[in-house]
């Protein structure tokens, strides 16, 4: 799976989660995902659709360090090639 | 006397079917305007309750955006947007900058917490199985997401926890905010409550216990102390103050709404849902010695006055035995004919109701209050808001399980 693929996976799920109106044909790797809805709380659920949808488990305090869509993007690409 | 420190009212905000903000709630209430519709959002065929007061969704829904406050349970949204405007009145946060951290605290009440996040989750559950419950089920049913939420959203760093006592539940975070600022532990503290239960499950809960009123008619079936009454109306709601230290808030300029000047509370250790006289009075006159206040020194009783039979009748007893003769002159209404019972947010949304009647001089009536029970002797306001020169009010909060708690509230003079 290619980042780009996973990024358009990751739209769909966030689309689904968040709980902000967002224009999502303007978020680009580089968006910040506070800024499209997601905090501490709110990413326990994206995070959880993530696992189901890509078949991968994995710490979600791994995450701590993510702040945009790409960081999250290649988080994902090292763990489904990890898997 | 309790702590040596003064403490005084800087902010307010309530939610509730009146209005989502503080003018329309008290313009609402002067003008007799009442917030009972028939339930919204699921079917109340075969139930024998059908009103509710609910929060307008629409309004809400603009208002949550607006100040980026979505969260995860009707019930949170609720009170961090009382919070919001709370904080924003105090001045301890602007718009939707992020806020600056502070040490402030952060206790509320809640009945039942986020009771949607729980009947979702349970329906899911049922459906879906274990993959139907979602992670955010925790901390959308888990009780201290109430204040846990608020803390975070506005950068408060003083402690911050949940106070469950049914219907007295903000009262006492209030009267807890009180003794907290009073004794001096700390300088401000944003004390609060909510409660969102109109949901099939939960509402229908009530309306298996019979204590609700089967009126159909919205505007006729809350009716605190009239001889017709028969239940309580539960409604949903959120209410907060900023409860600061007179000093802290002289110091830093703020706006001073009242003063609280006493708390009392007790528990019946009796009935679950059968209130006691000596339980009610023991909690009013501890309030009262808390603020040194002799019986004709109270001026006004916002009462619990839930309209239920046994309630009603218990609370006049309770006056009685603690203001004796003195009752005769104290005006006393109860403002839940105007939103119902809030559960964990009235004693809060109440207490607003006092601050702002201490400012104006000017409190809402017993709207349904068409043939008072004759067993309700006291001196009851009217229909119609009144004007009242008082610069001394009691709110009185008592709740199913024995709770008792009453704050004083004092008008602010300007010393």
């Amino acid at each position: 799976m290619t980042v780009e693929e996973i990024i358009e996976k990751l739209r769909e799920l966030m689309k689904e989660s968040s709980t902000e109106d967002v224009d999502w044909d303007s978020v680009t790797p580089d968006t910040n995902i506070e800024t499209i809805g997601f905090d501490s709380l709110s990413i326990l659920d994206l995070i959880y659709d993530i696992q189901q949808s890509f078949g991968i488990q994995f710490d979600a305090e791994h995450l701590t360090d993510v702040r945009t869509v790409g960081d999250l993007a290649a988080f994902l690409e090292k763990q489904l090639g990890a898997s | 006397m309790q702590g040596n420190r003064r403490v005084v009212v800087t902010g307010l905000g309530v939610v509730t079917a009146l209005g989502l903000d503080e003018a329309s709630f008290w313009e609402s209430m002067l003008a007799g305007k009442c917030g009972l519709a028939p339930i919204r959002g699921f079917d109340t065929a075969g139930y024998r309750t059908t009103i509710s007061s609910q929060v307008d969704d629409a309004a809400l829904g603009a208002a949550l955006k607006e100040r980026k406050l979505r969260s995860t349970d009707r019930c949170m949204e609720l009170a961090l947007l009382a919070a919001h405007q709370a904080l924003e009145q105090a001045g301890l946060v602007s718009g939707v900058q992020p806020p600056e951290p502070r040490p402030t605290a952060t206790v509320f009440g809640t009945g039942g917490g986020p009771t949607l996040g729980v009947f979702n989750a349970t329906r899911s559950f049922i459906e879906k199985g274990l993959d139907g419950i979602r992670p955010s089920t925790v901390p959308s049913f888990i009780t201290n997401a109430v204040s846990a939420q608020i803390s975070m959203r506005f950068k408060l760093k003083g402690p911050n926890y949940v106070i469950v006592s049914a219907c007295t539940s903000s009262t006492s975070a209030i009267g807890t905010a009180y003794r907290m600022v009073a004794d001096g532990h700390i300088d401000a503290v944003l004390a609060g409550g909510a409660d969102a239960m109109i949901n099939p499950l939960i509402f229908g809960a009530w309306n298996n216990l019979g204590v609700m009123s089967a009126s159909p008619d919205p505007e006729k079936a809350s009716r605190p102390f009239d001889v017709d009454r028969d239940g309580l109306v539960l409604g949903e709601g959120a209410g907060a103050l900023v409860v600061e230290s007179l000093d802290a808030a002289l110091d830093r300029g703020a706006t001073i709404r009242a003063e609280i000047c006493g708390f009392g509370e007790s528990s019946d250790a009796e009935h679950i849902t059968r209130p006691d006289p000596e339980g009610q009075a023991a909690a009013m006159k501890a309030a009262m010695d808390s603020a040194g206040l002799n019986p004709g020194d109270v001026g006004f009783i916002n009462a619990h006055g839930s309209a239920t039979p046994t309630n009603d009748v218990c609370e006049t007893e309770s006056i009685r035995r603690v203001l004796g003769a003195a009752a005769d002159g104290v005006p006393v209404a109860s403002n839940k004919s105007f939103f119902g019972h809030l559960l964990g947010a009235c004693g809060v949304v109440e207490t607003a109701a006092v601050v702002l009647g201490l400012e104006t001089g000017r409190v809402p009536g017993n709207r349904n209050l068409e043939n008072p029970d004759p067993k309700c002797d006291l001196h009851l306001v009217g229909k119609e808001s009144m004007d009242i020169d008082a610069p001394v009010a009691l709110k009185n909060s008592f709740g199913f399980g024995g709770h008792n708690a009453v704050l004083v509230l004092r008008r602010w003079e300007g010393s």
